[in-house]
C-alpha cells in the first residue's frame, strides 16, 4: 500500500473521472434542471465563465448527481462494505426524486462508484476512506476554486462529448 | 487519519469562500463543497452502518435547501 497522501490523490483522480464521465453522458451541461440551476449558470456566465459549464455547476448544486453518488457510495463502502454502497444508491435515488430530478445520473454514478471503490478496497491498494477524501478534493476542483475556470473546463469537455455524439449538440 | 483533517480543512476553506463571495448565486457552489466535506466528516467520525442514512439525509437536505434558495432567488416556480 502506498502512503496515504498519494492514495488520496489517486482516489481523487478516479472519483473525478467517474463523476465527470457519468454527468457528461447524462447531459448535465446541456441545460438547467430547475430554474435555480439556470440562474446559477447565468451568474457564472456574467462573471466571465461559460454557460454550459455553469449549467452543470448549477445542476450539481440543485440535486444529488453523480458527484454526490460517488461520495455517498464511498461512505457506504466505508461504513458497511458492498451492501452499504448499494443502499447508498437507493438513498441517492430517493434524494433525486425529492429534488425534482429523474435520478438517472446520481443512481448510475453511485452504482459505478460502489463497484470501483469496492474493487479498489478488495485489491488492497486503497482504503475506502481515501475515496471519501478524494471525492471532496474532486468536488473542490470543480465548485470550490474558480467558477470561471471550472465552467470553461466543463464547456470544453462538453464540446468533446458532443463531437462523439453529434445529435446532442448544445 | 490525514483524510479527516483534509476534509475539515476543505470545509473551513469553502466556508470562508462562502462568506467572502458577494454574489448570492455564486455562493451556492461553495456551499455545495461544504456539504460534501461535512458529509465525509460525518462518515469518518461515526463508522456505523446507520451513518449512511444520516450522511445521505444531511446531504440531500442541504442540497434541497440550496435548490430552494437558488430557485427562490431566480423568481420561484415557472408556470408553464
Amino acid at each position: 500500500m502506498l502512503d496515504e497522501p498519494f492514495r488520496i490523490l489517486i482516489a481523487a483522480l478516479i472519483c473525478w473521472l467517474n463523476f465527470m464521465t457519468v454527468d457528461l453522458i447524462f447531459k448535465l451541461p446541456h441545460s438547467g434542471g430547475v430554474s435555480g440551476a439556470t440562474a446559477i449558470a447565468q451568474e457564472v456566465e456574467k462573471g466571465g465563465g461559460k454557460l454550459n459549464g455553469g449549467y452543470m455547476m448549477g445542476n450539481l448544486v440543485s440535486s444529488p448527481d453523480a458527484s454526490a453518488g460517488t461520495l455517498l457510495a464511498s461512505c457506504g463502502v466505508y461504513c458497511a462494505g458492498l451492501p452499504g454502497g448499494l443502499f447508498a444508491a437507493l438513498l441517492v435515488y430517493i434524494g433525486n426524486r425529492i429534488c425534482y430530478d429523474p435520478g438517472y445520473a446520481g443512481t448510475t454514478g453511485c452504482i459505478s462508484a460502489t463497484f470501483i471503490v469496492y474493487g479498489a478496497v478488495q485489491s488492497g491498494w486503497f482504503a475506502a476512506s481515501d475515496f471519501i477524501a478524494g471525492m471532496v478534493i474532486a468536488i473542490l476542483t470543480i465548485q470550490g476554486l474558480s467558477s470561471v475556470h471550472a465552467s470553461r473546463l466543463i464547456a470544453r469537455l462538453w464540446k468533446v462529448r458532443c463531437r462523439f455524439i453529434p445529435e446532442d449538440k448544445p | 487519519m490525514i483524510a479527516v483533517y483534509l476534509c475539515t480543512a476543505i470545509a473551513v476553506y469553502a466556508a470562508i469562500r462562502v462568506i467572502a463571495e458577494r454574489n448570492t448565486m455564486r455562493k451556492l457552489p461553495f456551499l455545495n463543497v461544504v456539504s460534501f466535506a461535512v458529509t465525509g466528516i460525518i462518515a469518518f467520525l461515526l463508522p456505523h452502518p446507520i451513518t449512511i442514512l444520516a450522511a445521505a439525509a444531511y446531504f440531500v437536505g442541504s442540497t434541497l435547501e440550496s435548490n430552494a434558495i437558488a430557485s427562490t432567488w431566480a423568481g420561484g416556480i415557472r408556470k408553464p
